[in-house]
């Protein structure tokens, strides 16, 4: 080996020992300075592929219209794909009332985030959101939409924050399910088999035979998630050695995410 | 040395668009991994201090987009996709006599495999971590299929980075008195 190369693997040797020493805090804020250097190209990037996306909608409905109405004439189509590019608007404006609805009539201080980008690791179930730091938004906070629990809050910048997904094994909240005294924690799975992925509740007692249907909530045990949050649906509850274990629907669909809010306090 | 910063650039701009690739359903949600096949290019085509450097600036963009700090815990601390880049880099690294006679298969297939190879590290270390081991069809999916989308990618994407190699004069000699 040559001596430059010594001297290469010695300086690695060097770098990697300082960066294996990283503590929790040291790791955090090195993330959340990486992430703000990436964030412009995250928002680009989520920018396009929402444009790329609506491009590939619109040329999807001009097929389906064409197979459709082959008799009408170049003008007509026009007019159809305009009308549909107008019920997309009215889609968004709809979408957008429905959380300024929510907003308004929730009893927690909420601050709207967008997603800009979703989870690229095969392990980990996270996105990220387009406010940090600068929005009052802290690690460890609540994120919801109208439908339920989405995550908390983990990694947090200046204006882009990592949310921990509820289907993630690594997010656990204490729950507990409608009509019951049952109190469980749940988690993800490592590894999710179906096309959408489940949350399990553990260690319920082994008399509490739930049914399908019936709706876990955030019990507020913990600190972090405030008690009255949907997590999920009961899809099956079984028994397990020591105690009974129920398999949630989560109550989001993560995979469709767009607009969540970040639980900064009670009004 | 501008094709090792093209190179650079390439791997933070491929780390950052792996985010807006949706997971493969069919496979199992297997992701797919387009940065490790340039750095395991690179490794192959540059010298052993540049290689290393490449896997440092991977494995340092890597685990700060990945590693998740949950309250006081680090589940995957800074600094072991370093370690995982440099060692498979390494093994790649030492074929190089091999690419730079432009037989390039063995690359590609070994691409595929060290790709696998990070994530089978990455899940033996969170169940290290996390506790109960276990291989289902899911999670064997989930590692093979991203080495095996890494593989079918290896080919175009190497040439891609030939011709840019080409364009920027970057001679793919052996180091001296290494090879010879």
């Amino acid at each position: 080996m040559s001596r430059t190369s010594i001297i290469a693997l010695l300086i690695f040797g060097a770098i990697l020992g300082y960066f294996l020493s990283f503590g929790a805090e040291t790791t955090r804020n090195f993330q959340a300075q990486v992430y703000q250097w990436l964030a412009p190209f995250f928002s680009t990037g989520s920018g396009l592929q929402k444009q790329i996306t609506s491009v590939r909608t619109g040329l999807k409905s001009l097929e389906e219209l064409e197979r459709e109405n082959a008799a009408l004439q170049v003008d007509n189509r026009q007019l159809k794909a305009t009308n549909q590019a107008l019920r997309d608007v009215e889609h968004e404006v709809n979408r957008l009332r429905h959380a300024l609805n929510y907003r308004e009539r929730s009893v927690f201080k909420l601050v709207p985030a967008e997603i800009v980008t979703r989870d690229s690791s095969t392990w980990w179930h996270t996105v990220t959101i387009n406010r940090g730091k600068e929005d009052k938004i802290e690690s460890d906070m609540p994120v919801v939409t109208d439908e339920g629990l989405v995550g908390k809050t983990t990694t947090v910048s200046q204006t882009i924050s990592v949310v921990l997904l509820v289907t993630d094994e690594n997010c656990k909240v204490a729950a507990s399910v409608e009509g019951t005294r049952e109190q469980g924690i749940v988690s993800g799975e490592r590894v999710s088999g179906g096309l959408t992925p489940v949350l399990n509740l553990n260690f319920l007692t082994k008399q509490a035979n739930l049914q399908p249907g019936q709706k876990a909530y955030t019990s507020g045990v913990g600190g972090v998630f405030p008690s009255g949050l949907v997590i999920g649906t009961v899809k099956s509850f079984r028994l397990r050695e020591l105690d009974g274990q129920a398999t949630l629907a989560p109550a989001v669909d993560m995979t469709h995410l767009e607009d969540v809010f970040v639980v900064t306090g009670r009004k | 040395m501008i094709f090792f910063f093209i190179l650079l650039v390439l791997v933070t701009t491929a780390q950052i668009a792996e985010f807006f690739i949706p997971p493969i359903d069919w496979m199992y949600h297997a992701h797919i991994y387009i940065a490790p096949v340039i750095v395991f290019y690179g490794a192959v085509a540059l010298p052993f201090p540049l290689m290393l450097a490449l896997a440092l600036f991977a494995g340092i963009i890597l685990d700060a987009l990945t590693v998740q700090v949950i309250g006081s815990k680090v589940e995957i601390s800074m600094g072991w996709s370093i370690l995982l880049y440099a060692v498979l880099a390494g093994i790649m690294h030492g074929l190089r006599p091999l690419f730079v006679r432009g037989r390039w298969e063995v690359h590609c297939i070994l691409t595929g495999i060290c790709t696998s190879a990070i994530i089978l590290a990455q899940y033996l270390m969170i169940t290290f971590r996390r506790g109960s081991l276990f291989f289902s069809p899911e999670v064997w999916w989930q590692i093979g299929g991203p080495g095996l989308i890494a593989m079918l990618m290896a080919p175009p994407v190497f040439l891609i980075l030939h011709w840019i190699a080409r364009l920027t004069r970057y001679p793919y000699l052996p180091e001296k008195g290494h090879f010879e």
